[in-house]
């Protein structure tokens, strides 16, 4: 295995922003093919490497580009130039309980998601009763997760998420949820990740979850790169551009 | 190659996500799957009222099997039709309900509208059965004609993905589609021989001639429509039992490869691009 898990390679993703969209065909057909648009470059020039083994974080203030460099990293994304490359299969966790259903029960929603996220069924067979217990909703498994209250619902769809098991783990802010108890419980599964000698990207806004789970971060403003290194400095160095935040 | 690799990879995924359509659709309803039914034997009720009662339609019996029943002659071709227009709206729509799923997991895209010409196909499995029962019954010697009701199903199942496919793409950039499909969709199906006989247009076209000074006759245009040459088959099939004509097998497998290939190919080439432009 190299010790890189992932390289961003001079990564640059425009999106188009419309000023007259033709998305009705009667406008196409009254426009032509004219659509008036400018491109808004979300991602400008981006490159870093990502350890293998290590948790990195991205870092910035809304709008810079994290989520946008996350989808990219997610392959849901294409870049408009540069590319990524991944050493090791690769998850990613952008939202709990993709595709549930919320007529269908718990067990069911737990391999139809884990299939959505690629596990095969027989991969599920075996995490299942891990899946079941890392959840919590046991007791509840066979109803219809219209009856989960909103705590169970992430709870269950973390649970699928972080059994997964990649080589590569890309999470956006999807800590946040859940009780104390199992705030706590996801963090040991992190740390039990990193033992492991996984890796991991995290997108988060707070800091202090920064500055305890990464090593490295990477810190972007407005779609550019304004410094990618060791944990603490970086993370300091933005904060004293944010006014407010004095820590 | 490559692309078949990821698909074949992926059927699990599709199997997945066909059995969630399948469970979820008549969930918390108290006739179940007896509710996939009910529309078209409203529409049978209707049509064999208006069209065999009312306006005389009269179709030839069944040569050689002597049938001579409106609705169940309306069925052979109704059946095959509704389970058309079902996968077409139903896959035509699919990239843009599941909106949310696109933009947050990278998975093969194409399993959404796979998955609806699944459960499509089971919904239709299921009433394409009770005709069978009801042919019985009213003594249709259909058994020898099952495994070829089979491969023509299957041939109309990968026509319906075809067309489905390149819809719900369509429908991502312009939403008008779906709007515009279901008034296509109606004028469709009276545009195919379903509830009258195809040799009505024969005659009509016959006393017509060639239209317009062109050499093309009326029959002609009529035929380009493939549901033309899948009813027809259904029908020689069920209904008749006898050997369709082999040129009709013909059109109807080349109408289906046709479909398929251009809708994988308009597919992946807009499909990489599906989470920025839902």
């Amino acid at each position: 295995m190299s010790d890189i898990a992932v390289r961003v390679d001079h990564v640059s993703k425009s999106f188009r922003m419309y000023h007259e969209r033709n998305q009705t065909l009667k406008a196409a057909i009254m426009r032509g093919r004219r659509s008036v648009h400018e491109d808004f470059w979300a991602l400008d020039d981006v490159s870093f490497d990502v350890p293998t083994g290590s948790t990195f974080g991205l870092i910035g203030s809304n709008g810079s580009g994290k989520s946008t460099l996350l989808k990219c990293l997610a392959n849901i994304y294409q870049p408009n130039k540069g590319r990524i490359s991944h050493f090791g299969s690769m998850a990613a966790m952008l939202e709990v309980g993709s595709g549930f259903h919320s007529e269908l029960s718990g067990r069911d929603n737990i391999y139809l998601n884990g299939s959505i996220l690629g596990m095969s069924k027989k991969e599920v067979d075996r995490k299942y009763d891990e899946i079941v217990d890392f959840s919590g909703v046991e007791a509840f498994i066979d109803q219809p997760v219209k009856n989960y209250s909103s705590g169970m619902y992430v709870r269950l769809g973390f649970a699928v998420a972080i059994n997964v098991d990649p080589d590569i783990l890309v999470v956006d802010e999807v800590l946040a949820v859940g009780d104390a108890d199992f705030q706590a419980k996801c963090m040991q599964k992190f740390v039990d990740f990193k033992a492991a000698g996984k890796t991991v990207i995290l997108v988060t806004h707070d800091m202090g979850t920064v500055s305890k789970m990464c090593d490295n971060v990477a810190w972007l403003s407005h779609g550019n790169l304004i410094e990618v290194g060791a944990a603490e400095p970086t993370i300091k160095a933005y904060l004293d551009t944010v006014p407010g935040a004095a820590e | 190659m490559n692309y078949l690799k990821e698909m074949l990879s992926s059927r699990e995924l599709l199997a997945n996500l066909t059995l969630r359509e399948i469970r979820g659709k008549y969930k918390r309803t108290i006739f179940g799957q007896l509710w996939s039914l009910a529309n078209p034997l409203a529409l049978m009720l209707i049509y064999t009222i208006v069209f065999a009662f009312i306006l005389r339609v009269t179709p030839e019996p069944g040569d050689p099997s002597g049938l001579d029943v409106f609705a169940v002659w309306l069925l052979c071709g109704l059946l095959p039709w509704t389970f058309f227009a079902n996968v077409v709206t139903a896959g035509a729509g699919s990239l843009v309900a599941n909106a949310g799923l696109i933009q947050k997991v990278a998975f093969s895209r194409i399993v959404l509208p796979l998955s609806l010409v699944g459960s499509s196909v089971y919904n239709w499995l299921f009433e394409m059965g009770v005709l069978l029962i009801v042919l019985v019954i009213i003594g249709s010697f259909v058994w020898p004609w099952i495994p070829l009701v089979i491969v023509v199903m299957a041939l109309l199942a990968v026509f319906g993905a075809g067309v489905a496919l390149m819809l719900s793409i369509a429908n991502v950039y312009f939403r008008d589609t779906q709007w515009f499909l279901s008034i296509i969709l109606q004028m469709w199906m009276y545009l195919t021989p379903i509830i009258y006989p195809a040799s009505l247009v024969t005659h009509q076209s016959n006393e017509i001639g060639y239209l317009f000074g062109t050499g093309l006759t009326l029959d002609f245009v009529y035929s380009l429509n493939p549901m033309t040459h899948f009813v027809e088959v259904f029908r020689n099939l069920l209904y008749d039992n006898r050997w369709p004509d082999p040129t009709e097998w013909l059109v109807c497998a080349l109408w289906a490869a046709a479909s398929l290939l251009i809708g994988v190919l308009v597919f992946r080439k807009n499909e990489k691009n599906l989470a920025e432009a839902l």
